[in-house]
């Protein structure tokens, strides 16, 4: 149980990175299945090779971050919609992978996958010391994982971060103030796969191996993570949201491992199990309820701000966007004219 | 201060749907001249305020601030100078964002995003200074989300956020046009008071006669996509709505004459 904690801290830099894009972009990026992949090749790659264990997790955040430029170019140079760009891009990287894996064969071999056995990584310390998935691996992965959540929410709290998240809410208004919409995209996309790389590579040192399916369905694991998150501690602060992420990533994966002992659920249902559970979230998180019960059940949540009368939320693209609780107490009324029709009437 | 110069734009060129929303119109701004526009629906008065802010291209003619030509910039490049507020109270502000955030993004206007710290205990004091002047209690309520705010608050932040960084150019389109008569009222108040403290440059469209002849020191009547006249500040003076209103039905009277003469 405690090694599921570890992965989950591991896929928590993930989540964060997929919160970047969903949540604070309103980007709909499955690019995500594909740097994830990325990450674990070039970090596996590197340390087969006897490269140092940092540079390879550093290099399988650069080449995540490569891959989120790649989807931000296409999206904004080349207009193509966000989720069929961030599609090619994913299936494109398919073939990247494969391709850096074979670079771990000797003699014209090309291996799918890439095993770390008796190699110098990260975790080499812990598994020699029998720690792997103890208090100290998860001291040590939570550290990591804290020092990148106060670099995010620091991130989001620099002038740049505010044009991105203005960028994410209101993309006429951020133009009209200046802000370039295409390049806050393009660097969100970059430091969000940026972390799902980093996600990726220290997943593979964890486990010891990476092969080309490492990322797939992965970008479920991330929004799953997400919704959890902001169901349990709400959306009131972007540093809350973080918080909540995190936690989210670790709950899910907790969630993942008692599913797995369970005697009617094999290793390859996790798929159908995860797509499941993310209806499921995406399901209850419209409904009233259900967001009562929560709010009930998590005293520690700060109350959202009351609504003004005659307030008017913009409908937001995100599918998310139902999460927030604030949002679902702004109901029309009738005979309370919204306005636009106010100008229609004007007119 | 702005001239533009012979710009057309036509919409959908070469197919059934095509209209010509702006022929062949010129206008001169002077630092601190305030001009009202008035004209019927598709009149082409939001295309020429999209067209000055860079959010639509010309077909023909140019756009020189300051004398710049900023015909090709793109829409973010002109921000620095030019100042929006929107007729629809949610498209100026970021729902999501808190109302501090919303002024700290309109703070850095034009100005590079850099990854200093975008608000600061000063930063926020001289929101504080800022917001009172609205008198709608906002300054006691920065850390509230703009979503939250009514349709009147958030057109009087969104003429704040666009006036106090001093814009070189303020463009106001319909900015009353979605409020209920008071509070369309009391934004026309505020964007008196905030032209007139810091003599700003702007153009306001409206559809509302009295407010085109009550504000500013030059009125435009624009009919399908020109300039038909032009009222000085004396003019302006001394006209009534139904003045306008009468200039109006004879404008409409001789291009349908012309439409059958032709």
């Amino acid at each position: 149980m405690l090694g599921a904690i570890d992965q989950g801290l591991i896929t928590a830099l993930l989540a964060l990175g997929v919160f970047l894009t969903f949540r604070i972009l309103n980007f709909a990026d499955l690019t995500v299945d594909g740097s994830f992949a990325t990450g674990t090749a070039t970090a596996a790659v590197i340390i087969f090779n006897g490269g140092s264990p940092v540079v390879a997790t550093l290099a399988g955040l650069i080449a995540g971050a490569l891959a989120g430029l790649v989807t931000g170019f296409l999206h904004t140079k080349a207009h193509i919609d966000p989720l069929l760009s961030s599609i090619l891009v994913m299936l494109a990287l398919y073939t990247v992978n494969t391709r850096i894996l074979w670079m771990a064969g000797s003699d014209g071999r090309r291996p799918s996958t890439v095993a770390l056995l008796n190699k110098e990584h990260i975790f080499t310390w812990l598994i020699k010391a029998g720690l792997r998935g103890s208090a100290t691996s998860i001291l040590f992965i939570g550290v990591i994982v804290i020092v990148v959540l106060l670099i995010v929410n620091w991130f989001l709290s620099t002038k740049f971060g505010l044009a991105i998240m203005a960028t994410g809410d209101n993309p006429a208004m951020a133009s009209a103030m200046g802000i370039s919409t295409d390049y806050t995209k393009i660097v969100t996309l970059m430091v969000s796969n940026g972390l799902v790389g980093m996600a990726g590579a220290m997943w593979a040192q964890y486990n010891g191996n990476a092969a080309v399916g490492d990322g797939t369905g992965l970008i479920l694991v991330g929004l799953a993570s997400v919704i959890l998150g902001n169901a349990i501690f709400g959306t009131r602060y972007v540093w809350l949201m973080t918080i909540g992420v995190v936690v989210g990533a670790v709950l899910y994966r907790l969630a993942i491992y008692w599913a797995l002992r369970s005697p009617f659920l094999d290793a390859s249902d996790m798929k159908f199990f995860s797509a499941t559970l993310v209806v499921i979230a995406l399901v209850l998180s419209q409904w009233k309820g259900a967001q009562a019960l929560v709010t009930k059940l998590s005293p520690w949540r700060p109350k959202e701000d009351t609504p003004e009368p005659m307030a008017s939320v913009p409908n937001q693209f995100s599918p998310f966007a139902e999460v927030d609780g604030a949002h679902q107490s702004v109901s029309r009324k009738p005979g309370h004219a919204t306005p636009t029709e106010q100008t229609e009437r004007a007119q | 201060m702005l001239r533009i110069t012979g710009v057309s734009k036509t919409f959908y060129p070469g197919t059934a749907n095509e209209r010509v929303a702006l022929n062949n119109v010129s206008l001169h701004l002077d630092e601190g001249d305030f001009v009202t526009i008035i004209g019927s629906n598709g009149a082409g008065k939001s295309t020429l305020l999209n067209i000055i802010s860079g959010t639509l291209s010309v077909d023909e003619g140019s756009v020189v601030i300051d004398g710049k030509d900023v015909t090709k910039h793109s829409e973010y490049r002109r921000a620095s100078g030019i100042a929006r507020v929107f007729q629809d109270p949610s498209a100026g502000t970021a729902p999501h964002l808190s109302i501090e955030e919303n002024l700290a993004v309109a703070l850095n206007r034009g100005k590079r995003h850099t990854l200093a710290r975008g608000l600061t205990k000063a930063r926020r004091e001289d929101f504080r200074t800022h917001l009172a002047t609205l008198e709608q209690g906002l300054e006691n309520r920065m850390k509230h989300r703009v979503g939250l705010l009514s349709g009147g608050q958030r057109q009087a932040l969104s003429l704040l956020m666009a006036s106090f960084t001093h814009p070189r150019l303020l463009l106001l389109d319909e900015h009353t046009a979605a409020l209920d008569p008071e509070r369309a009222e009391l934004v026309l108040k505020l964007t008196a008071q905030k032209v007139g403290e810091q003599g700003l440059t702007a153009l306001m469209v409206t559809h509302n006669m009295d407010h085109a002849l009550r504000m500013g020191n030059r009125l435009l009547m624009m009919h399908e996509g020109r300039i038909v006249h032009t009222l000085n500040a004396e003019e302006k003076a001394n006209a009534a709505i139904t003045d306008l209103l009468e200039l109006f039905s004879r404008e409409k009277g001789s291009l349908s004459d012309r439409t059958l003469l032709s």
